[in-house]
């Protein structure tokens, strides 16, 4: 339950160590660079910008590569791969590759330079398809569509909106003209509603045609060649087979350097830490022969950098401790058993310098309040059983994904627990089964009470699992002003409250109101009563004359005090809200129970066997889904509103060390000797 | 009328189910809509913006559930179906805070779990501060449903 405690690094070295001593930081991964020495006239930066944009394209280009040899040559990949985690690779891989990285690189611009002239070459079989579709209507033509004249006569080939026989457009150019001179029609074909014709008249009557065909609607084709169509058809199909073999070609070339990919993969991992390396070679202060480094880096790994360094290399090297000006990551370390929430906390916000690691308390009421709401012995094995076996068979997975199995891992044996005591195995299974197929009903083992039958008084242990959340929030307050040394505030803010509520609480307990709605009787001996009420009283002065102390003015200290005091409704509103525990509870076990009264409408025998496996499988799928969701949602909820807002806003920056961000392999150490 | 308070029981038990469902699917559909777009621009945010939009469904269930308590304690569900007038209009009244403020939970938080989509696709690293937003509507759905659950329950007791 800590943060660790960070400390200050800075190195002087010579200039010529400088990327052995960035690779040597890079591989350990242990710490942050901070940008702190500025330029001045002995220290400059170096521009490294252009070496990391180049780097940048390498990696792109890899990356393209790899995803067209995804395209034509995959590989089978199953859902369960990405649980094996990384490859493992050893660092002298990473030296090696270096003579053949142009080479790689190389063979990367060819696969993409194949990929472009596919998409080029599939471009323009689409324009000629298109071509081809649209001559097809003149397809009958046996003369060029541009044919103009002959010696004696005018040809006009073109096309009337609309669809005509051959003697309806004779008759039409007729009433148009009754003084039509002798022309020659052909039909030739047609394409959505229009027709196309081959007319041809004398070259004398020429205008007198042209004129009356076009008051009919003729227009000239959209298409044009110098061959006729059915020959230039048959060029553009030679066209696109060419393109297509050649399309052929470019993807058995692609599909000859399959056998790269595992080295495109290295690239773009060789070149993204090349990348990361620069980076930083670009934030160091350099003079003419020596460079500057700062960093941040956990107090219990310093020796060990320290002592590395002044072994390997000619370098100053010197930790110090934190000044109150230094704003220092937040790196956490916890137990196997506090470990898993932390995703938890990352999401809303790393502990600030002021503020303690909460991940060991709230991680005992995360499971404890999961469990509570999901409380079903049948769905807590399942949950504990997939968490369990994925653990144990892929030792490889990365941290956040183990990180978040370990934490339904716990909160699935709370869960089970839960079930247990309350009485629920798949909801009422067992009382169904039993009493539709065996005839004899057997009861599910109930080690406390189910809360079905006992409503309120699941709801009363609700609030009081509450009342224990809040104090325990208000308790890590106090121990958070503590270490800021401001005792006088834990009176102010964590003394009366405890006390105002705790007293309001027990005087609550000895009124009718009470004794009615929980049917419990608690007789309260008078003088508890009396202790309480004064004790409330004084707290509540307490906090009226305090909870405003930030204002000079009295009037205005009081009256923000009068508000604070207000804030005892919060806390009512707070503890109700755990009666969520009751809702969500019940709220599973009562559907499961109906699943299975579903599953046993069809009585006993096989047939009402197989009906309610089927029920089952689907129903009790539906509800663990769904019940899972709303537990780990309302978890989460109570702890970052209610548990949290009585002591933690969170805000701490992540500690994000220097070190290799890797997509396809993981590099290990060799292990030297001596 | 014969078994009038069967009547306004089984229209208690309805009106749970039938509002708070109509909220939810109103809720979710709303937010099936936004995380359709907002898949359109990055797919591998499909897993966040389904729970996002998961979400508002729950007021269906508890409907559900309130009219399936309702229905059994007054003997629909297997059982002596016989209740007086009086006790009708008692359950009808228990199932009115469920269906009521189902119904209208869902679609605020159908709303907020949109904005929340909106948030993931813009910063999908705050996925976890995105799911309590619409969680803190979900607040009342659950008051109402104990409220519904412990009236019904209640009613069931009494011997008019």
């Amino acid at each position: 339950m800590a943060v660790l405690q960070m400390q200050k690094l800075s190195i002087c070295a010579m200039k010529r160590n400088r990327k052995a001593i960035l690779e040597l930081l890079q591989r350990r991964g242990a710490v942050e660079v901070c940008d702190e020495v500025e330029q001045d006239s002995v220290f400059e930066k170096a521009d490294t910008s252009s070496a990391c944009d180049t780097f940048g394209k390498n990696i792109a280009t890899a990356l393209a590569a790899i995803e067209v040899l995804k395209k034509y040559a995959p590989v089978k990949a199953s859902m369960l791969d990405s649980l094996n985690g990384k490859p493992i690779r050893s660092e002298n891989d990473y030296y090696a590759f270096e003579k053949v990285s142009k080479h790689i690189m190389d063979t990367a611009y060819e696969i993409n330079a194949h990929m472009r002239r596919i998409a080029e070459h599939r471009a323009e079989i689409i324009k000629l398809q298109g071509s081809i579709a649209a001559l097809s209507p003149w397809l009958n033509l046996d003369v060029p569509l541009t044919m103009k004249d002959t010696a004696d006569t005018k040809v006009f080939i073109g096309y009337f909106p609309e669809l005509l026989t051959l003697d309806a457009l004779l008759q039409k150019l007729s009433e148009a003209d009754s003084a039509l001179p002798d022309v020659h029609a052909e039909m030739i074909g047609c394409f959505q509603n229009n027709t196309c014709v081959f007319i041809l008249c004398k070259k004398a009557d020429a205008m007198q045609v042209e004129q009356v065909i076009r008051s009919c609607g003729f227009s000239y084709p959209a298409v044009s060649t110098t061959h006729t169509p059915s020959e230039k058809t048959r060029r553009l199909s030679g066209q696109i087979e060419t393109l297509n073999k050649e399309i052929n070609e470019a993807i058995e070339a692609i599909k000859g350097k399959a056998d790269v990919r595992s080295e495109l993969e290295f690239a773009v991992d060789y070149y993204t830490m090349r990348r990361e390396k620069y980076e930083v070679l670009g934030r160091l202060c350099q003079s003419a022969h020596t460079f500057v480094l700062t960093g941040f880096l956990p107090q219990q790994v310093a020796p060990v950098i320290e002592a590395e360094l002044n072994a390997k290399f000619e370098v100053y090297v010197e930790i110090s401790d934190l000044t109150d000006a230094d704003d220092p990551p937040v790196l956490l370390k916890n137990n196997a058993f506090a470990a898993p929430v932390e995703g938890v906390l990352e999401s809303f916000g790393l502990p600030t310098k002021t503020e303690i690691d909460p991940s060991a308390v709230m991680a005992f009421f995360y499971y404890v309040l999961f469990g509570l709401m999901f409380a079903d012995a049948g769905y807590g094995l399942i949950m504990v059983a997939v968490c369990g076996i994925i653990l144990l068979k892929f030792k490889n997975i990365s941290s956040g994904l183990k990180k978040s199995l370990m934490m339904f891992f716990y909160c699935g044996i709370s869960t089970t627990i839960w079930g247990f005591m309350f009485g629920g195995l798949f909801g009422n299974l067992l009382e169904t089964v039993s009493g539709t197929f065996f005839g004899k009903v057997v009861t599910t083992p109930t080690l406390w009470f189910a809360p079905i039958n006992e409503p309120m008084r699941m709801l009363i242990y609700s609030m009081a699992i509450g009342v224990i959340h809040l104090f325990t929030g208000l308790v890590l307050k106090a121990i958070q002003l503590i270490r800021q040394k401001q005792f006088l505030d834990v009176l102010y803010d964590v003394v009366f409250w405890l006390v105002i509520i705790s007293s309001l609480i027990i005087l609550l307990l000895g009124t009718k109101l009470f004794t009615d709605m929980s049917q419990m009787n608690i007789v309260m001996p008078a003088w508890v009563s009396t202790a309480c009420t004064i004790a409330a009283a004084v707290s509540a002065i307490g906090i009226i004359l305090t909870s405003g102390r930030e204002s000079k003015n009295l009037f205005k200290r009081i009256l923000k005090g009068l508000y604070g005091l207000y804030g005892v409704t919060g806390y009512l509103g707070d503890i109700l809200s755990y009666s969520r525990l009751l809702a969500l509870g019940l709220a599973g076990g009562v559907i499961a129970t109906v699943i299975n009264q579903m599953g046993s409408m069809m009585g006993g025998g096989v047939l009402g066997a197989v009906f309610f496996v089927i029920v089952f499988l689907i129903g009790h799928t539906l509800n663990f889904g769904i019940n899972i969701l709303g537990a780990y949602v309302h978890t989460n909820r109570l702890q970052f509103v209610e548990f949290f807002g009585k002591f933690y806003e969170g805000g701490g920056r992540k500690f994000a060390p220097f070190t290799t961000h890797t997509k396809f392999y993981h590099f290990k150490e060799e292990n030297k000797n001596g | 009328m014969d078994n009038l308070g069967l009547v306004f029981a089984v229209l208690g038990a309805i009106i749970s189910a039938a509002f708070a469902g109509l909220g939810s699917a109103k809720g979710v559909g709303m937010c099936g809509e936004a995380g359709a777009g907002a898949v359109s621009e990055d797919p591998s945010l499909f897993g966040k913006v389904l729970i996002l939009q998961l979400l508002p469904g729950t007021q269906g269930i508890y409907g559900l559930l309130v009219a399936f308590i309702t229905l059994s304690q007054i003997g629909i569900l297997g059982g002596n179906p016989d209740i007086s007038v009086a006790k009708g209009l008692m359950y009808l009244a228990a199932c009115l805070p469920m269906g009521i403020v189902g119904w209208q939970s869902a679609v605020k938080q159908g709303q907020a779990s949109l904005a929340s989509i909106a948030l993931v696709s813009k910063r999908p690293d705050q996925a976890g501060k995105a799911i309590i937003f619409p969680a803190m509507v979900e607040t009342y759905a659950i008051l109402a449903l104990l409220i519904s659950i412990l009236a019904v329950s209640g009613v069931t007791g009494l011997n008019i």
